[in-house]
């Protein structure tokens, strides 16, 4: 019986492999100047996606933002070769740091692409997690087979379910049962400390389903730490990628794997559960946005105290038109739900920090 | 007047040095296959022997341990040459299992050096990170000669330079240097074109603006030639019927590159094959840089893959970071078999006889030795060689050294230095010491129970206002 599982488990592994193997539309990848500019055009891309939340017309924003967040789907996954992840863009944005002077053309693809999320953020807001991070859509979407739940335990306060439990502890036994085979077929590496986050998130999906009033404010402050873990291992040249880093790579790796599909199984759980409580970037991109010129603004004149934009934020930013500028995506479907237009997003370049 | 210009340049191209030949091992791999197999005739077994030297060097992260050997006959004897982190090049006695010399120089040694013949006697030729070329009596170590490919300044950064190649009389060799200083900014792969009596530099050109592969040399319908690979995926033939190489042809790689060519051309075949990061295999006309096919792997090959005959047949035989070794007909790359082992293969194969039978020796990521059957890709048994001396591997861009063979009848020996910083010779028709190890996962779960214990013992700290 236990042959017959391993063998069914080695085939399906070895079709996931060689379904794997080469994900990829382009077929060129980072060359420089003796070749192709293909992942070069990443940055263009990105640049575009960027500036196309000020763009789009406010009637079906939110599908013009479903329809950016593909597109970042599509160039993150199919596109890029290189791990530009919520791990990779802060190793990598090292990484090309310390290649300025030897290799000028990885230094700018490098620090580039950070360089830009980082600066629009800076400008339009941290609209790269509302608008792009393929990750922040992958569960968006995945959540939106459990929102209507997700929903009424929102609006009843978050009480304990025993199926939302359940729901948890399944998810921790296909990490262990799944981590038990890994163990024994796989070696890991530095490189699969994805391994380590995604149990970690499988933990916090436990405590927040035990009590999220109590656990989900202080639990976001781990995004911190994972910030300075993978700040710190940058800087000791471990190379360290994020639980969805299958995605980003080229090759196939089965840890990476495991990690993506917690975060998926957990975000049918906990709405944005990687973005909420351990994505490192979100960080960076929480604190360049505190400075930024486009705001969200409420004008209590006009707030009827409704709660729709509370209903609607998938990640609990907005209470009565109250925005916690740290958590919010710049999604702006709050703005676009409200019923008086007491949310208004505008620019002020003498606005101060903070 | 006329006719002293032609006088002199027919002298400038004149092949041969008098005195001078290739030698065992003229190249990385030895041979532009790649199969890294030196063959002895002696009725002298060479024993097991775990070689090690404890420098005062410090291994930094990311170096090599050690380089790829090189094999020659000094004195009617095997004898390894071999490289590291340790800025010393090692020459090891084979058949007695001792140290014949040892040579330091300023930097670490990531490559292998090769071994060419000087009026009749053999000369190890290396290329040393510290910008230098050293020739030194394989049989003394005495230095011949050095040369400094580049004039050494406080601004230069590390350089990466490769195994020398001996062909036609020249010893040609590659290197990457790079200034960051403002005023004297930059990044080049060079290819040095030496002379192997004396090391004066006969030329020198830029192949690449960042790092490179070592040189390949080989024959196209009797033109020697020269295929180079950089780092950021260009691969170039050059022409050495002059000097000065002259540009063949080119292709783009569609990924880093981080091994050499490995070429076939014999029996009117002129295959060349090379291998990405973006997993695929591909092989071109070594004429003319067309491509013939292309197959892809489940993850990277990040060094050179080998060819040698089965049965007559040319086959491509190269080691994927799918934890996967493929056997490939060179002439249309049609899938002859895949073998599974237990990691990533990281080095080059060597392909060799023995007791008559082709044999495939890898190195893998699970630490291990794997010898393979080449033609159907059985596993005939592995040997575990340690566990690196850096534990926190970065597995996809490091390039460490492969193991190459003393081809010795029933007295066959592998030489390898292994990245648990000891070189390995085993006899491989006979039993060694070293067995296959099953793998512990306790470290593993040691280390997911220490994160979970961290994560609660922090929990009281996050709900602190």
């Amino acid at each position: 019986m236990t042959d017959a599982i391993g063998a069914i488990l080695e085939r399906l592994e070895t079709w996931i492999s060689d379904a794997t193997g080469n994900i990829k539309i382009v077929e060129r990848a980072l060359l420089g100047m003796e070749g192709s500019y293909v992942e070069l055009l990443t940055i263009l891309a990105l640049g575009l996606l960027a500036i196309l939340p000020i763009l789009v017309p406010r009637r079906h924003r939110q599908r013009w933002r479903t329809f950016n967040q593909a597109l970042g789907v599509v160039v993150f996954i199919f596109v890029v070769f290189t791990c530009l992840g919520v791990f990779g863009m802060i190793r990598n944005f090292h990484r090309g740091l310390s290649e300025i002077g030897r290799e000028n053309i990885v230094a700018l693809y490098y620090c580039s692409v950070p360089a830009v999320i980082l600066t629009t953020s800076m400008l339009f807001g941290p609209a790269f997690c509302g608008w792009i991070c393929p990750t922040g859509a992958l569960q968006e979407w995945i959540g939106a087979l459990t929102r209507p739940w997700n929903d009424r335990r929102k609006a009843q306060g978050w009480p304990f379910s025993r199926w939302a439990l359940a729901g948890a502890l399944a998810i921790a036994a296909v990490f262990a049962l799944w981590m038990i085979r890994l163990s024994v077929t796989r070696l890991f590496f530095i490189e699969d400390a994805s391994i380590y986050w995604s149990e970690i998130l499988v933990l916090i999906t436990i405590l927040a389903t035990l009590n999220m009033t109590r656990w989900d404010r202080p639990l976001r402050r781990l995004r911190w730490v994972s910030f300075a873990l993978v700040t710190a291992a940058s800087f000791l040249s471990l190379r360290v990628t994020s639980p969805v880093h299958l995605g980003f790579a080229k090759v196939y790796d089965p840890a990476s794997l495991l990690s993506t599909v917690m975060v998926i199984m957990a975000a049918l759980l906990i709405p944005h559960v990687w973005c909420r409580y351990l994505c490192p970037w979100r960080s960076a991109i929480a604190w360049a946005g505190r400075c930024s010129v486009r705001t969200i603004v409420h004008d209590p004149s006009q707030c009827l105290s409704c709660g729709a934009c509370d209903r609607v934020c998938g990640v609990e930013a907005i209470h009565n038109g109250r925005i916690e500028p740290d958590e919010c995506h710049f999604c702006l479907k709050c703005v676009d739900r409200c019923p008086r237009g007491a949310l208004t997003v505008k620019d002020d370049w003498n606005r101060p920090c903070g | 007047m006329r006719l002293i210009r032609l006088i002199v340049c027919a002298g400038l191209t004149t092949g041969v040095p008098d005195g001078w030949a290739s030698g065992d091992w003229p190249a990385a791999r030895r041979s532009p296959a790649g199969d890294a197999a030196l063959v002895w005739s002696s009725p002298i077994a060479i024993p097991e022997w775990h070689y090690q030297w404890k420098s005062k060097r410090r291994y930094r992260p990311g170096q090599t341990v050690w380089a790829s050997p090189a094999l020659a006959m000094v004195e009617g004897r095997p004898v390894a040459f071999i490289g590291g982190y340790d800025q010393t090049l090692h020459a090891l006695d084979l058949a007695n299992s001792r140290v014949l010399w040892r040579r330091m120089t300023n930097a670490d040694i990531g490559a292998p050096p090769v071994v060419g013949l000087l009026a009749g006697r053999p000369v190890v030729f290396l290329a040393s990170n510290d910008r230098t070329l050293y020739a030194l009596d394989a049989a003394t170590g005495i230095t011949l000669w050095t040369r400094e490919l580049e004039p050494s300044r406080p601004t230069l950064g590390e350089a990466e330079m490769t195994a020398p190649l001996l062909m036609e009389g020249r010893l040609y060799v590659a290197g990457f240097v790079f200034d960051r200083s403002l005023a004297r900014n930059e990044q080049r792969g060079w290819l040095y074109v030496l002379d192997p009596a004396n090391g004066s530099l006969r030329a020198r050109m830029e192949v690449s603006q960042g790092y490179v592969s070592e040189p390949i040399g080989f024959y196209v319908d009797g033109t020697p030639c020269l295929a180079i690979a950089a780092r950021k995926g260009l691969l170039q033939c050059f022409s050495l019927e002059s000097e000065v190489p002259r540009l063949r042809w080119r292709y783009q790689m569609p990924h880093e590159v981080m091994g050499a060519p490995a070429v076939w051309s014999e029996g009117g075949q002129r295959i060349l094959v090379l291998g990405s990061k973006f997993g695929n295999l591909i092989a071109l006309d070594a004429g003319e840089g067309r491509e013939l096919w292309k197959r892809m792997a489940g993850n990277w090959f990040d060094n050179s893959a080998c060819i040698g005959l089965l049965d007559g047949t040319p086959v491509v035989f190269a080691g994927s970071h799918d934890y996967r070794v493929y056997a490939l007909r060179a002439a249309d790359g049609h899938l002859l078999w895949r073998r599974a082992l237990g990691g990533e293969i990281y080095s080059a194969p060597a392909f060799f006889n023995l007791e008559g039978q082709p044999h495939l020796l890898v190195a893998g990521l699970d630490n291990h030795l794997h010898l393979l059957d080449a033609r159907t890709g059985r596993m005939v048994t592995s040997y575990y060689t340690g566990r690196p001396i850096w534990d926190k591997l970065n597995k996809g861009e490091n390039r460490w050294g492969s193991p190459v063979v003393v081809d010795a009848g029933p007295h066959t020996v592998l030489v390898h230095g292994s990245f648990n910083d000891t070189v390995y010779i085993l006899p491989l028709a006979r039993p060694a010491t070293l067995q296959a190890r099953a793998r512990s996962v306790r470290g593993l779960w040691i280390n997911l129970a220490v994160a979970a214990l961290l994560f609660f013992a922090s929990l009281p700290l996050l709900r602190r206002p």
